[in-house]
C-alpha cells in the first residue's frame, strides 16, 4: 500500500473527481471536512493536511490483496475467484418472516439479528429504507435489522453509520456491506492496529458480513425507479438474470438489464471484488433458487457464528451443489479478467493482485 | 448619566455628551416633535435618545422599518406643524432621496431637520460616501457643526432655519463628532405647545414650476449664512495664506496651525453653511489670499464649492492656488479620496504646502513597541462567539459545495456582511446596499437563456427583509426568476445596536407592537418558504441543499435569536472540551473547532496541545459540540 504519504488533495484528485468514488461513507466523519449527498462523497473545505486516513482507508486507493488476506486471515488464499474461504453453502433462514423480508434466503437479515441477539455486536450498520430512498442505518435489534432486509442495488454510504456510532461511544459494531465497504472496514482496521487512537471507528468493527456485487448503481436509478413506479411504494426490487423486477401494490413488472446498464456506477466497472473477499462472512444470490443464498464462510469468527447459527435453528445450511460452483466462479472470473486484461476503465487496479494475477488467469482458463 | 445630562433643566450649565446626544439634546430645546429613523451606525443612538425621553418631552419617536418610510412620516408632521426629525447614515439618505429631492419642491412647514451620519475610513459602513451632494442634488441646505458642543447649537439653529425657508435642512455629522464626548453649554427647554393639524386649504404638492421658488430659498440660506456666526474667520488680517475648513477637519487644521507655528500667518475659515456657501463671507478671505487649502473630509464638496466661487469671481479674487483633494495634497495614508483627516494628517499636508518644518510626533521604544504588538494575538473581523450566523453560513457552504454547481451567494448589508470574510468562509461574493442582494438574485435567476445553471442563493438579515426585500421578493415572484433567499432571523437590528424592528415585537419605546411575521410576508407574496433552527447545522444543511434542487423563487428563514440578547439575563451554557476525548493533532480534523470553523470561543491550547472552550468568551450555542468528530465537546445544560 503506497498511500503513507498521501491524504485528501490527494483522495480528491485520484478518486473523486475522478467519479471512482463507490460511496462506502467512511471517510464521511472521521472529519468534518467530507459529506455525502446522493451516494457521493464530497469534500466541502480543504483541511490542509497532507496525510490522512481519509486517503488510507478509501478502497479506491489501492489494496494488495495477499497482504489483506494475511491481515484479515493469517493465510492466503487457493481460490482466486472467491477469495480465501472455509466453505460455501447454500443458506436460508428457517424463520418464515425472515426468509420473505429478505432478498432470497433472508440469511444475511437472521445472522445480523441472530449475532446482536448473542451480544456478539452491540449494533449493525446497514442500507435502511425503502429502495428508492435507502440511507445509512444503525439496528440496534432484531426489529432495526428486519426494516433494512431487502436489496438496495444502490450505493448507500452505510459506512457514515460506523463513525457516527463509534462517535457516540459504541463499540463491537457489526457491518453489513458491499465489498467495497468491507474493504474499506479492514483497511481502517488495520490502520488502527498500526496507531490506535487515529481512527475514531477502529476497534469498533466487529462482525463484518458482505454481500456479494457486480455493480452498483448511480443515483439516477432513484429517477428510474420514480418513473417506473409511477409513484406508489416500492416494496422490492430485484436484478435476476431475467431482468429489473419491480414489486409493488399494484403488482410486478420487469424490465431488461439493458435498460439499467446506464446506471452502474463508473467506480464499480473496474472492481475486481465481487463476493467481498475479507468479510467474515459473504452472502449473495444462488442465480437458481431464490429460496435460498449463497453462504461464503471465511473466518473462524464467521464460522463459530454460522455453527452457532445453524445448531440453535437460525438458519439452514446444505453443500453447494456441484454443478452451480463452477457457474458461479466463472462469473467473478470473468469480471476479473475483464478488468484485469482489458483497459479496466478508470481506476482500474486499485486492488493490487500482485502475483496473485498469473493465477486468476489460470483458474479462469480451466473453467473456459 | 448621559441621558441624564439630555434631559437636565439647567440653561447655561456645561454637560459632557456625545455628539448623537448633543443632537438629540439640540432637537429637544427646538421642540422636536416627532422623530423617525432607521438605525445606521455612526448615528443610531440619537433615536433611541429621543425614545427614551418621548413621554418627558412629549416626542413621539419610531424605527421606522426604512429611510424612505421614515422620512415621509417625519415630513408629514412637518405639514402638520410639528418640528421633525429624521436621523440616518448617509447610505440611509440614498433611500430617503427619492423622497428628499421631491419635498424640496413642495416645502416644509413646521422646522424640519434630516440628520445625515457620514463615516469616513468607514469604519461601521462598506463604502465611503459624502451626502453633502445627495443634499444639493435635493435642494437642501446643509449645516455641518466643527464640534460636539456645536452639534447641540447647529441641530438647534437647523429647525429655526427650516421652518423660516420651509426646506428641510440637513445636518452632517461625521463619525468623530457622533460617537465623540464633549462639554455642551445646555439651552432653554421647550415650552411650545405641540399641535398638529392641516388645514384643507394647505396643499404640498411637487411640481417642476415651484424650482424658481425653491432655488430663491437656497438664495435666502446663503445670504443668511454671510451673517451666521456658525461660519468663523481665526487668524492674521491680509492672511495670504488661508486654510478653509467644515466640521471635525476645522478642529485638526486649528491645531495644525499650531503645532506647524503658522498661527502669524495662516487665516483659517470655518465654514458651517456647506451648503449653500456664504458667498460674501468666503470672498473677502479669498481676495487677500494667494494659497488656500482646504480641509475637509470623503469628498471635496467644499473645495469645488469654493473653487467655483472663485471662478465666478475671478476678476477680484486673481491669482490663487489651490490645494486639497484635488490637487492630491490633503489626504492620509490611504490618499485624498479614503479615509479620515487627524491633526497629524493635516499638519503633515500643511507642512509639506506651507514648506513648514513638521515632524510627526516621536515614539520612544520603537522597537520594544512593535516586538509587543507581533506577539499579541492576531484578531480579525470576526462574528461573535455563538453567532446563528456561523452555523447557517457552515450549513450553506456544505450544502453548495455537496450540491456542486458553484453556487452563486449573494450578500447584503448586516452583521451577515461578515460572511465575505473567514469567519463567514468567504461565502458571500457580492455586498452592495440593503436588499440589493435579493434584487441582483431576481436578475442572476432570469439568465437561464445565456446558459447560466448556477443555483443562486441570497443572503439577507431579519431587519433587511423588512427595510427592503419584500419589492424584489415581488418582482422574482412575478417574473418567476430562480433563487433562493435565506433569512438569517436573529430577531433583532444586530450590528446597530440591537434595536427593536417589526418584527420584534416591541417598538423604539419599548411599547408592544404586534409582530410583524416574516412568514406571513412570504406567504402574503406567495413564495413558498421553510424555517429552520440554525443551530441545528446538519438538518439545516439538508434544508439547504434539498431548497437548491428546487426552482423558482423560495425562501428559508433560519431563525435563532442573536447569542449576545439571548444570553442577556441568563446562566449560560456550559461547554467545555473534554481533553481525554480530544485527539488534539492526531485527529483529522485538523483543529477544526478553533482554526476553520473559529468561533472566538474555540482555542487552541498551545501547552497541553488540545481544543479548549474560552468560558469567558463562549456563549453556550453548543454548536461546535455538534460537528467535533470526537464529540469531545461537552455541553452542560443550566436548565
Amino acid at each position: 500500500m503506497n498511500s503513507a504519504v498521501k491524504g485528501p488533495e490527494d483522495l480528491k484528485k485520484e478518486v473523486l473527481d475522478r467519479n471512482l468514488c463507490s460511496s462506502c461513507g467512511l471517510c464521511v466523519g472521521m472529519c468534518p471536512y467530507i459529506k455525502t449527498v446522493r451516494d457521493r462523497a464530497v469534500m466541502i473545505h480543504p483541511c490542509g493536511l497532507k496525510e490522512g486516513n481519509c486517503y488510507r482507508v478509501c478502497p479506491r486507493t489501492g489494496v494488495d490483496a495477499r497482504v489483506m488476506d494475511n491481515a484479515v486471515f493469517g493465510s492466503e488464499r487457493s481460490d482466486q475467484a472467491l477469495g480465501f474461504n472455509r466453505g460455501v453453502y447454500f443458506a436460508r433462514a428457517l424463520s418464515p418472516e425472515k426468509a420473505r423480508a429478505g432478498q432470497y434466503g433472508g440469511v444475511v437479515t437472521a445472522l445480523t439479528a441472530f449475532a446482536l441477539e448473542q451480544g456478539i455486536i452491540s449494533g449493525a450498520v446497514m442500507a435502511g429504507g425503502s429502495p428508492s430512498s435507502p440511507e445509512p442505518f444503525l439496528a440496534k435489534n432484531e426489529a432495526g435489522v428486519t426494516s433494512c432486509a431487502g436489496s438496495k442495488y444502490t450505493a448507500v454510504p452505510t459506512l457514515t453509520s460506523l463513525n457516527r456510532a463509534a462517535r457516540d461511544g459504541m463499540e463491537n459494531l457489526g457491518v453489513v456491506g458491499r465489498p467495497c465497504q468491507v474493504t474499506a472496514v479492514r483497511k481502517g482496521q488495520q490502520i488502527g492496529r498500526e496507531n490506535p487512537g487515529s481512527l475514531t471507528f477502529a476497534g469498533s468493527a466487529g462482525l463484518v458480513i458482505g454481500l456479494f456485487c457486480f455493480w452498483s448503481l448511480n443515483p439516477d436509478f432513484y429517477g428510474f425507479l420514480r418513473e417506473k413506479s409511477g409513484g406508489s411504494a416500492i416494496q422490492r426490487v430485484d436484478i435476476p438474470i431475467e431482468g429489473l423486477t419491480l414489486t409493488t401494490a399494484g403488482g410486478t413488472a420487469t424490465w431488461p438489464v439493458d435498460e439499467i446498464r446506464p446506471y452502474i456506477r463508473e467506480a464499480c466497472q473496474s472492481c475486481i471484488d465481487c463476493t467481498s473477499e475479507w468479510a467474515d462472512l459473504s452472502v449473495g444470490s444462488t442465480e437458481y433458487d431464490p429460496a435460498w443464498n449463497t453462504l461464503v464462510v471465511r473466518s473462524g469468527a464467521g464460522q463459530s457464528l454460522v455453527n452457532d447459527a445453524v445448531e440453535k435453528g437460525i438458519i439452514e445450511i446444505k453443500s453447494y451443489p456441484e454443478e452451480r460452483l463452477p457457474i458461479l466462479r466463472k462469473a467473478v472470473l470473468n469480471k476479473k479478467m475483464r478488468v484485469l486484461e482489458g483497459s479496466g476503465g478508470p481506476g482500474a487496479g486499485y486492488i493490487t493482485v500482485g502475483d496473485y494475477a498469473g493465477e486468476v488467469k489460470k483458474q479462469w482458463e480451466v473453467l473456459q | 448619566m448621559s441621558i441624564f445630562a439630555v434631559a437636565l433643566d439647567q440653561p447655561g450649565r456645561s454637560v459632557v455628551m456625545t455628539g448623537n446626544e448633543a443632537v438629540a439634546r439640540g432637537a429637544i430645546e427646538a421642540g422636536v416633535g416627532y422623530a423617525a429613523c432607521y438605525p445606521g451606525s455612526p448615528t443610531s443612538e440619537v433615536l433611541p435618545t429621543l425614545a427614551q425621553l418621548g413621554d418627558r418631552f412629549n416626542i413621539y419617536a419610531e424605527f421606522s422599518s426604512n429611510e424612505k418610510v421614515a422620512i415621509e412620516g417625519v415630513a408629514a408632521a412637518s405639514f402638520a406643524g410639528v418640528r421633525s426629525m429624521t436621523i440616518c447614515k448617509v447610505d440611509g439618505f440614498n433611500v430617503a432621496l427619492d423622497f428628499a429631492t421631491a419635498v424640496c419642491y413642495s416645502g416644509t412647514r413646521a422646522g424640519m431637520v434630516i440628520m445625515v451620519g457620514d463615516d469616513p475610513s468607514a469604519h461601521s459602513s462598506v463604502k465611503e460616501e459624502d451626502c453633502r451632494f445627495l443634499a444639493r442634488t435635493a435642494n437642501l441646505p446643509v449645516l455641518e457643526p466643527a464640534s460636539v458642543s456645536e452639534a447641540k447649537d447647529v441641530t438647534r439653529f437647523a429647525f429655526e432655519l427650516s421652518e423660516k425657508i420651509m426646506l428641510p435642512v440637513v445636518v452632517r455629522c461625521t463619525t468623530r463628532i457622533c460617537h465623540a464626548s464633549g462639554n455642551v453649554t445646555l439651552g432653554d427647554l421647550p415650552t411650545l405647545e405641540k399641535k398638529a393639524a392641516i388645514n384643507r386649504d394647505q396643499k404640498f404638492v411637487t411640481n417642476v414650476m415651484f424650482a424658481p421658488f425653491m432655488k430663491s430659498k437656497l438664495k435666502n440660506v446663503a445670504a443668511m449664512a454671510d451673517t451666521s456666526t456658525f461660519n468663523v474667520y481665526t487668524g492674521p488680517e491680509n492672511a495670504q495664506r488661508v486654510v478653509i475648513a467644515c466640521g471635525v477637519s476645522h478642529t485638526y487644521a486649528a491645531e495644525a496651525v499650531e503645532m506647524l507655528g503658522l498661527g502669524q500667518s495662516v487665516g483659517l475659515v470655518k465654514i458651517t453653511n456647506t451648503w449653500p456657501l456664504p458667498e460674501n463671507f468666503l470672498l473677502k478671505y479669498l481676495k487677500q489670499a494667494k494659497e488656500v487649502v482646504f480641509a475637509e473630509e470623503v469628498d471635496s464638496f467644499l473645495e469645488d464649492g469654493v473653487m467655483t466661487l472663485a471662478a465666478k469671481h475671478w476678476e477680484e479674487v486673481g491669482q490663487i492656488r489651490f490645494y486639497g483633494k484635488n490637487s492630491g495634497d490633503m489626504g492620509g495614508p490611504r490618499g485624498s479620496y479614503a479615509g479620515e483627516l487627524d491633526p497629524d494628517i493635516v499638519a503633515g499636508c500643511l507642512g509639506k504646502i506651507f514648506s513648514a518644518a513638521y515632524s510627526a510626533p516621536g515614539f520612544t521604544n520603537v522597537r520594544e513597541a512593535r516586538e509587543l504588538v507581533s506577539s499579541m494575538p492576531g484578531r480579525e473581523l470576526a462574528l461573535c462567539a455563538g453567532c446563528p450566523h456561523r452555523a447557517s453560513f457552515w450549513a450553506i457552504k456544505t450544502a453548495v459545495e455537496l450540491d456542486g454547481r458553484d453556487a452563486i451567494v449573494l450578500g447584503d448589508i448586516g452583521c451577515y456582511t461578515l460572511g465575505l470574510m473567514r469567519t463567514g468562509y468567504n461565502l458571500l461574493q457580492s455586498v452592495h446596499c440593503m436588499g440589493a442582494g435579493v434584487g441582483m438574485a431576481s436578475g442572476l435567476g432570469k439568465l437561464d437563456r445565456f446558459g447560466f445553471r448556477q443555483p443562486v442563493i441570497s443572503v439577507v438579515g431579519d431587519s433587511t427583509f423588512f427595510h427592503s426585500v419584500p419589492p424584489a421578493l415581488i418582482n422574482a415572484r412575478y417574473n418567476q426568476s430562480n433563487l433562493l433567499c435565506v433569512i438569517l432571523d436573529n430577531e433583532t437590528t444586530a450590528m446597530t445596536g440591537h434595536q427593536p424592528h417589526p418584527g420584534r415585537g416591541v417598538t423604539a419605546t419599548g411599547k408592544f407592537s404586534e409582530k410583524v411575521e416574516i412568514e406571513n410576508v412570504l406567504g402574503g407574496l406567495g413564495i413558498p418558504f421553510t424555517v429552520h433552527d440554525p443551530y441545528d447545522v446538519e438538518g439545516s444543511i439538508n434544508v439547504v441543499y434539498s431548497l437548491l434542487q428546487e426552482s423558482g423563487p423560495r425562501a428559508l428563514i433560519l431563525r435563532r435569536a442573536c447569542a449576545l440578547v439571548a444570553v442577556k439575563g441568563h446562566k449560560k451554557d456550559r461547554v467545555y472540551v473534554d481533553q481525554e476525548k480530544c485527539a488534539g493533532d492526531e485527529c483529522g480534523c485538523a483543529r477544526f473547532c478553533s482554526r476553520v470553523f473559529a468561533c472566538p470561543a474555540n482555542i487552541w491550547d498551545s501547552q497541553s496541545r488540545k481544543a479548549r472552550i474560552d468560558e469567558a468568551v463562549c456563549n453556550g450555542c453548543g454548536v461546535c459540540a455538534s460537528l467535533c468528530p470526537r464529540n469531545a465537546i461537552v455541553v452542560e445544560r443550566t436548565v
